[in-house]
């Protein structure tokens, strides 16, 4: 497959895995720590949504899936399919460290795994997975977080995730 | 130490590991899964995170090429009763739950 058409897809398939498993465990509904409590409140008096903002922040503050896709495709990369294995072991112990239950980021990272070994078989290379999340990531959290977090607000209204704090 | 073990026995391995693991667990009267809303639960259950912890702990023997006996079988028994045993009793002393109370600042 050519590197480029690979990597734009790759980075769909990330975006979706990362923002759906986030939102339907919960991110958008309350802050998990202080800090995303602060980065929420900061993107909603910027002109964004504050749903979306507990998003940011709560992706931010611990490894979710986020994270857990980046690293299950690095894990991958580095040592196959039981590399990904390993990344969600570790994302779990990241996470309780964190002060996070830790459901959002270890199944990102198995269903990373997963959709990895899946898609090789398509012509899908580790790599483009592992570029892909970076962009992915990028677009929520570091282009322009009130437009990223309207959009994120819309994903946890329609999969009826919407924090219901003021 | 083996090292020509075909992917579909790892496969196997890891399948023998998380169910044992969750059997060991449900045999130690863990629940089968956290009281709901699931997302913000912090019950540790059967299916969360004991298998997490087999099939980690497994890749990380299997991932430096030690499979033991029997083309890693038994490695992945072991792995799976230490993983339950492990949530049941050392869990809540290594991750304990943060202090969602009042503190003083």
């Amino acid at each position: 497959m050519n590197e480029i058409i690979g990597v734009i897809l790759a980075s769909i398939i990330s975006w979706i895995n990362f923002v759906v498993i986030d939102t339907y465990f919960g991110l958008p509904e309350a802050p998990g720590v202080k800090g995303a409590n602060i980065v929420g409140d900061s993107i909603k008096n910027r002109g964004g949504n504050l749903s979306g903002g507990f998003f940011q922040g709560n992706i931010l503050c611990s490894p979710d899936a986020s994270a857990g896709t980046l690293l299950a495709s690095m894990g991958v990369m580095v040592l196959g399919f039981q590399g990904g294995l390993i990344a969600a072991f570790m994302v779990y112990i990241g996470n309780r460290l964190c002060a996070d239950p830790g459901y959002a980021g270890t199944i990102g990272a198995l269903t990373t795994t997963v959709i990895i070994f899946s898609c090789s078989f398509l012509g899908f290379t580790h790599i483009m997975f592992v570029i892909g999340m970076v962009i992915a990531i990028t677009t929520i959290q570091g282009l322009n977080h009130s437009y990223s977090s309207k959009l994120l607000g819309l994903i946890a209204k329609k999969l009826n995730r919407e924090t219901k704090l003021e | 130490m083996v090292s020509n073990i075909t992917e579909t026995f790892i496969l196997l391995n890891y399948l023998i590991a998380i169910t044992l693991s969750i059997v060991v667990a449900l045999l130690l009267k863990l629940p089968f899964v956290p009281e709901k809303p699931i997302r913000f639960s912090w019950t540790k259950s059967a299916l969360f995170p004991t298998p997490i912890f087999a099939i980690g702990i497994l890749a990380i023997f299997y991932s430096v090429n030690f499979y033991w006996f029997y083309d890693g079988i038994i490695l992945a028994v072991i792995i799976a009763i230490l993983s339950g045993l492990f949530v049941k009793y050392l869990f809540d002393y290594v991750f304990p739950k943060p202090n969602t109370g009042e503190y003083n600042e």
